[in-house]
């Protein structure tokens, strides 16, 4: 039973990560109807800076924020820059662009940082491991009913929920969430209203990478190290949690990236002849397509009506 | 658009045209083992599995409008089928290619069913997860018993090394490279280095075969039901084309299509492993994405000149990582970089493309070609008939439609 519960809560806290990654493609998806492909490698971009600004020895409590200001630009950037301009071109032009996107973003962290594990004495780093939020030493952690909780987990899955209760109340409270439910309704409407549609649109991007900046950031700490191929399978579960939830419900995702990470950890640790660590990825490709087969709009997601 | 010269289809100077682009191709096709290095030979090679693996995608992408980023899992099951019955059954290399077609089909069709049922990023989606989890299958355990685990094929036991896997060197009962013939202008064929170029004629042979397929199929019925489906999904249903059926049919042909560049590969590695072989883990799926786009989506073409492109390139930039071996002009450029640009250059590439020419340097082609030489097509059913200017409307999503 204790075994139980340890793995819950170690799959809760890996797959808040999740949820960030899920969240970002959501809010992105609910505003233009596209799959940002280079969602995780934004995210891995901003984890690459949080590295870089604590080897100029900023506390990454203040390199965070930061590295989500670095988010914040790229997404909007690449909203204005490439992805308005060709999105009323078609579907297939957006996901070559966010493909593009994807392999130029993942060859600039290696032009730029190099295709080592960072921190890396090898190449001068002064940071003995990628900086952690919470503390993570070996003695970090509570222990009650024969649970092991360390506080770098908890405090991963709180951020987490913190993070979806502030976007709720942008969501729900505020004009600009107003603004952006109205804009994922129905566009043109909206635009008829008086709502500055682009503005809305821009900022939804730089929202999503900027979450995404922090799960970067979170992956990067758990890993201890940061490298070019993190991302690879953190935006696949990422996307099987948007799936499960449905791509346009927030709530949705974050639900479904706590389901893919405790699925996830029970698998691999009690099926742990036939899943283990080397299979992990196939339950997140089952999910996916379990849930387009059966229900396509997912757990909370919207059925899509289409009109000929 | 005015051009400088209207020739009819069919006419002398039509003929002259083709006469000369098919002597030219096989010039250079006889060039590149006969008076090249055995480097150079083996660079042509992955061209030349680039170029038939992007050209397997087109079918699916460019033509009927499905995208997969799985392909590399197609490719793998090639790699893996032949390096398999090889080195575990002994079997020759030969007999594997049809197999490695089959398996790699029914893997396809299978796939293409949720297809039916998911459309757009979703299946982007679903390939995606495909192409991930393929090498971890691959390297799975309880697999290991077939293949090799994470070490690959051949593996370290004593039966595979008396099977061997070196098709050149051991199996038996088969042509070997040695018997590579020669032939009077050009010498001898297998020249200079035997096993590069015996490689090369099998890479050869399977990019033929795999574009005489895909000119068969996109003229066909089905060909004409492909481009419907991507144009209109609806108005294709309504005109009766089975949409099920024809997705399947189409993934499974592309998937094992994909699969002979794969057995190829295996050959010319001499061993099939994730580490080994690039092209079959996601890296390689979104090089075959990048080589068609760049080619030219919806071209028959525009892959071999895709794969051409971005095989030269990569192999140039390749040691860029130094800054010392980047020629002068460019050192400002790309001395920063820690790693090769050959990525950065074709995302890049990639993004400016889908801005100004959707289509790739195979549409470019297209769009520009009749201001030199335009070519009256012969209209459709009338043989011999001298062709009328007809107002068609011009069809720019048509693959084969011509700029009027």
């Amino acid at each position: 039973m204790e075994l139980f519960f340890q793995r819950l809560i170690d799959g809760l806290a890996q797959g808040s990560v999740y949820s960030l990654i899920a969240l970002g493609l959501v809010i992105i998806y609910r505003g233009t109807g596209h799959l940002n492909f280079a969602q995780g490698e934004m995210a891995l971009f901003c984890a690459y800076c949080v590295y870089q600004f604590g080897e100029w020895g900023i506390h990454v409590w203040i390199a965070l924020p930061m590295g989500m200001a670095v988010g914040f630009m790229l997404g909007a950037l690449a909203e204005v820059t490439l992805v308005r301009p060709i999105s009323n071109k078609s579907p297939f032009a957006v996901f070559i662009v966010t493909l593009g996107l994807f392999t130029f973003l993942n060859w600039l962290d290696g032009a730029i940082w190099g295709n080592q594990n960072l921190p890396n004495s090898g190449v001068g780093s002064k940071q003995q491991s990628y900086p952690s939020l919470f503390p993570n030493a070996r003695d970090d952690f509570w222990q009650p009913f024969g649970v092991t909780i360390r506080y770098d987990r908890a405090g991963i899955l709180l951020l987490v929920l913190v993070i979806t209760a502030l976007l709720f109340l942008l969501f729900n409270k505020t004009k600009f969430g107003l603004a952006m439910r109205a804009v994922a309704s129905n566009t043109e409407s909206a635009k008829l209203a008086g709502i500055r549609t682009n503005t809305v649109l821009m900022v939804s991007w730089g929202l999503a990478a900027a979450i995404g900046a922090v799960g970067g950031v979170v992956i990067a700490g758990l890993n201890s190290n940061v490298n070019l191929g993190l991302m690879f399978t953190v935006f696949i579960y990422g996307s099987a949690a948007a799936t499960l939830g449905g791509f346009d419900s927030p709530g949705g995702a974050v639900l479904g990236g706590l389901i893919i990470g405790v699925v996830e950890n029970m698998s691999s640790g009690y099926a742990q002849k036939w899943i283990g660590q080397d299979m992990k990825l196939a339950v997140a490709f089952v999910v996916i397509l379990a849930v387009l087969l059966i229900k396509p709009s997912g757990l909370f997601g919207t059925a899509k009506v289409e009109r000929v | 658009m005015k051009s400088l010269f209207t020739i009819r289809e069919g006419g002398v100077a039509s003929w002259v045209i083709r006469l000369v682009t098919a002597a030219a191709v096989f010039l250079v096709v006889l060039w590149v083992p006969t008076r090249t290095g055995a480097g150079t030979i083996l660079t042509v090679i992955e061209a030349l599995v680039l170029m038939s693996a992007a050209m397997s995608l087109n079918l699916l992408l460019g033509y009927t409008g499905l995208i997969s980023i799985g392909h590399s899992a197609f490719l793998g099951m090639g790699a893996y089928t032949t390096g398999i019955l090889v080195s575990r059954y002994g079997w020759s290399p030969w007999l594997t290619f049809p197999v490695a077609f089959v398996l790699s089909f029914i893997l396809g069709v299978i796939v293409s069913f949720p297809s039916s049922r998911i459309k757009g990023v979703y299946l982007a989606l679903v390939t995606l997860a495909l192409a991930l989890v393929f090498p971890q299958l691959a390297t799975w355990k309880k697999l290991s018993w077939l293949t090799g685990g994470g070490a690959g094929l051949p593996a370290q036991d004593a039966q595979v090394a008396e099977t061997g896997f070196n098709i050149g060197a051991q199996a038996r009962g088969q042509m070997q490279f040695f018997e590579i013939f020669d032939w009077g202008p050009f010498g001898d064929l297998r020249k200079p280095d035997n096993k590069a170029a015996f490689f090369y004629w099998i890479a050869v042979v399977v990019v033929v075969v795999v574009y005489l397929v895909c000119r068969g199929l996109v003229k066909s019925r089905v060909g004409r039901s492909m481009v419907a489906i991507r144009d209109n999904e609806t108005a294709a249903a309504v005109m009766g084309i089975n949409l099920v059926a024809t997705k399947a049919f189409v993934f499974g042909i592309s998937a094992g299509l994909c699969a002979l560049p794969g057995c190829v590969t295996a050959i010319k590695t001499g061993g099939v492993s994730p580490e080994g072989i690039q092209s079959l883990t996601v890296r390689g799926a979104i090089t075959f994405l990048i080589v068609m786009v760049i080619g030219g989506a919806g071209s028959l073409w525009g892959p071999i000149i895709g794969g051409g492109i971005y095989v030269f390139v990569t192999d140039k930039t390749g040691s860029w990582a130094s800054d010392d071996s980047i020629p002068g002009v460019l050192r400002p450029f790309f001395g920063w970089a820690k790693i090769s640009p050959s990525d950065g250059i074709f995302a890049v590439l990639l993004i400016l493309l889908m801005f100004v020419a959707p289509r790739g340097l195979a549409g470019v082609w297209k769009q520009y070609s009749p201001m030199v030489v335009r070519v009256l097509r012969r209209p459709a059913g009338a043989v011999g008939v001298a062709p009328v200017a007809l107002a068609v409307t011009p069809n720019i999503n048509h693959p084969e439609g011509e700029m009027q």
